[in-house]
């Protein structure tokens, strides 16, 4: 992964060069916040959409499976750019944060001001304890191959743990009409969304529930699996369609 | 250029007013969309009534009524074998509190039969104020959604006011309006603060072009130093830690927490209350008449019962045609009736077939956009047809459906 380099010393810049060089920083970096903001949160929502919107979609099987695997591309393909071009390690957690940034303005203005959904109901699943530690991973090992598979299999692996303690109050028992529900699933039978029937809920389908009752664990070894091939694919997507032949002429 | 950037100016100033003005409320919710034939053959809804149109914030409100299930139900539509009884709301401006379907308290979809009567009644209550039109509908698995008659509700008061208290089954009672609100924001803070620190150790220093030049001369010991090696370690260690550590104690925290819950509820029809038997109609020819937008029916009644019946209204996708000879009934009150005439409306004597012409004529039809039928793939007229003995009132409901011939 390394790029063959000559090795050369270069004394960095000085005066206006250097205010230069660092306004252009900070101009890529505003870019790059706002392009993650939307292209990420848009790249989210049409790929993992209702299993991020609402508390009662989180389930043990698909949630923990599908969101790390959507959620590890852009980091992949902005870590290709960023460590490759740059030695910066800190693709994944800006692309994260970039999405998380976009994901509170919509639940906030668009699910609460907007729809009257209560934001508790509407609450964001986060990865960024992931992509801290798919940057960290990166950074050390300085490969690919190790990243792909470590680094991966940890960004699938620490989602449900790290989101547990935001979500576990919402799965506590109540009695209602009869049956017993979680506190999620009352959320999405009193708070009416008119367009999402009970029926459209992915939950708990298929036969992922082989060992017990321990639905998760699966669901995350199994999405580790699958993050560690996402993760490289979508490094050779992002080193595909990037280019520094503009820096390479200054 | 500065007459260009006033002009951009003048112009981005007047889009921004244009959000500010006065903006019309959608009122509709699709209700037409639907295909003709979805709407007058799967759900057909019959007695609805609100128990009031105006309350307060945290007042309950609740709307009641029946439905049949059309026997006569499009090849083209998927069976029913799960079924969502909703309500039309613009967001949760009220919140549903209760469900049941024929006496049965109900949470989940429902498979629905073919030929059932079903009776149902949904609880809400008042969430935030404002003039609301809210129909009950049925969302029905890849077909669509089945409107049921809409009524408008006045919600005054306060939204502030507004309580939605829920016990556990460990005895604590929670506000589901903020339950966990402040701990999932703790949390985000907490891991965007851990990022956000991240970022700042590596955006503090020049980046792109400095880098790029560095990198391509060689100099990658100089871009990552022993302290960043020493920090992202420590990341490495620390994050999984920690995240594994918290997880324990929201574990153990919630030891009772239980997997969402999915299922299909089962509950069966009640005894027919259409098609029942004693008195039966059938639609034998249905004509439509696009000029005069009415529609024809040739039935034949059949009086198995010991009273005389007269054919009272027909009822389709909530358009009702009223037999004004009979002004009383009506099986709800539509938003839109209109006049059903008859050839013969004489009563049907006990044991007495007879074959009546029926016309439901109105600009209903146009209106609803039900008149469309004729241009579906399934041409197919269906409805309720409700008849009325004479003498103490008693009322039979027949499930009617016939392929329509278009007259132009």
């Amino acid at each position: 992964m390394s790029l063959p380099v000559t090795t050369q010393s270069i004394k960095p810049y000085t005066g206006e060069k250097a205010r230069l060089v660092r306004a252009y920083d900070y101009l890529i970096l505003v870019l790059a916040l706002f392009l993650f903001i939307g292209s990420f949160h848009l790249h989210f929502a049409l790929t993992v959409g209702d299993w991020d919107f609402w508390v009662d979609w989180k389930d043990r099987q698909w949630w923990p499976l599908v969101t790390p695997l959507m959620g590890i591309t852009f980091p992949a393909a902005v870590q290709a750019v960023l460590w490759d071009k740059f030695r910066l390690p800190l693709g994944a957690t800006l692309c994260v944060t970039a999405l998380l940034i976009g994901t509170w303005i919509t639940r906030i203005f668009a699910y609460h001001y907007w729809n009257f959904f209560p934001v508790n109901m509407v609450l964001p699943a986060t990865m960024l304890p992931g992509a801290l530690v798919l940057d960290a991973m990166l950074m050390l090992s300085n490969s690919l191959t190790i990243t792909a598979i470590a680094g991966g299999s940890a960004f699938a692996l620490l989602f449900y743990p790290s989101n547990w303690p935001i979500f576990a109050l919402f799965h506590q028992p109540v009695e209602y009409a009869n049956a017993q529900l979680t506190l999620a699933d009352l959320f999405g039978f009193q708070y009416i969304r008119t367009g999402m029937p009970e029926y459209l809920r992915i939950i708990e389908r298929g036969t992922l529930r082989t060992y017990g009752q321990y639905a998760a664990p699966l669901a995350a070894f199994c999405s580790a699996l699958l993050c560690t091939l996402m993760y490289a694919l979508w490094w050779y997507i992002g080193k595909w369609f990037a280019t520094t032949r503009y820096l390479s002429k200054i | 250029m500065k007459i260009k950037i006033t002009q951009w100016v003048y112009t981005l100033g007047l889009i921004i007013l244009g959000f500010g003005g006065p903006v019309q409320t959608a009122l509709a919710h699709g209700e037409k969309a639907l295909e003709p034939f979805i709407r007058m053959r799967t759900i057909q809804w019959y007695d609805v009534a609100w128990s009031k149109q105006q309350f307060k914030v945290n007042e309950e409100v609740a709307v009641s009524g029946r439905f049949h299930v059309a026997e006569d139900w499009p090849v083209s539509v998927p069976k029913p074998e799960a079924a969502f009884l909703n309500v039309s709301t613009p967001g949760p401006v009220l919140i549903r509190t209760e469900r049941w379907l024929n006496g049965k308290p109900w949470v989940n979809s429902v498979a629905l039969q073919p030929g059932g009567d079903y009776e149902f009644k949904i609880v809400l209550k008042g969430r935030l104020p404002g003039r609301y039109h809210i129909h009950p509908f049925f969302n029905l698995k890849d077909a669509g959604q089945v409107m049921g008659p809409g009524a408008w509700l006045d919600i005054s008061g306060n939204a502030g006011d507004f309580s939605n208290g829920v016990k556990t089954l460990n005895g604590e009672i929670v506000d589901m309006e903020s339950v966990g609100l402040l701990n999932g924001i703790g949390w985000h803070l907490f891991w965007g603060a851990l990022a956000t620190g991240w970022l700042l150790w590596w955006v503090r220093r020049p980046l792109f072009i400095s880098r790029y030049r560095m990198l391509q001369a060689g100099m990658e010991e100089v871009l990552i130093t022993p302290t960043d090696r020493l920090i992202a370690k420590a990341v490495l260690v620390a994050v999984p830690v920690i995240v594994l550590a918290v997880n324990a104690v929201a574990v153990n925290r919630y030891p009772n927490a239980i997997p969402l819950q999915a299922s299909l509820d089962r509950i069966l029809p009640l005894p027919a209350l259409v098609n029942a038997g004693q008195v039966d109609a059938e639609a034998i020819k249905a004509e439509y008449s696009v000029a005069k937008r009415a529609m024809v029916f040739t039935v034949r009644i059949d009086n198995r019962s010991d009273k005389p019946v007269r054919i009272g209204e027909f009822n389709t996708a909530n358009v009702g045609f009223i037999n004004p000879e009979l002004p009383a009934v009506s099986s709800q009150a539509p938003a839109t009736a209109a006049v059903l005439k008859l050839d013969d409306d004489t009563p049907v004597r006990p044991g007495e077939t007879r074959t009546v012409t029926v016309t439901a004529q109105d600009a209903s039809w146009e209106a609803e956009k039900l008149d469309g039928l004729i241009n579906d793939a399934d041409s197919r007229v269906g409805g309720l047809l409700f008849l009325y003995a004479s003498e103490g009132g008693e009322r039979y409901i027949s499930s009617v459906s016939a392929a329509v011939i278009p007259k132009f």
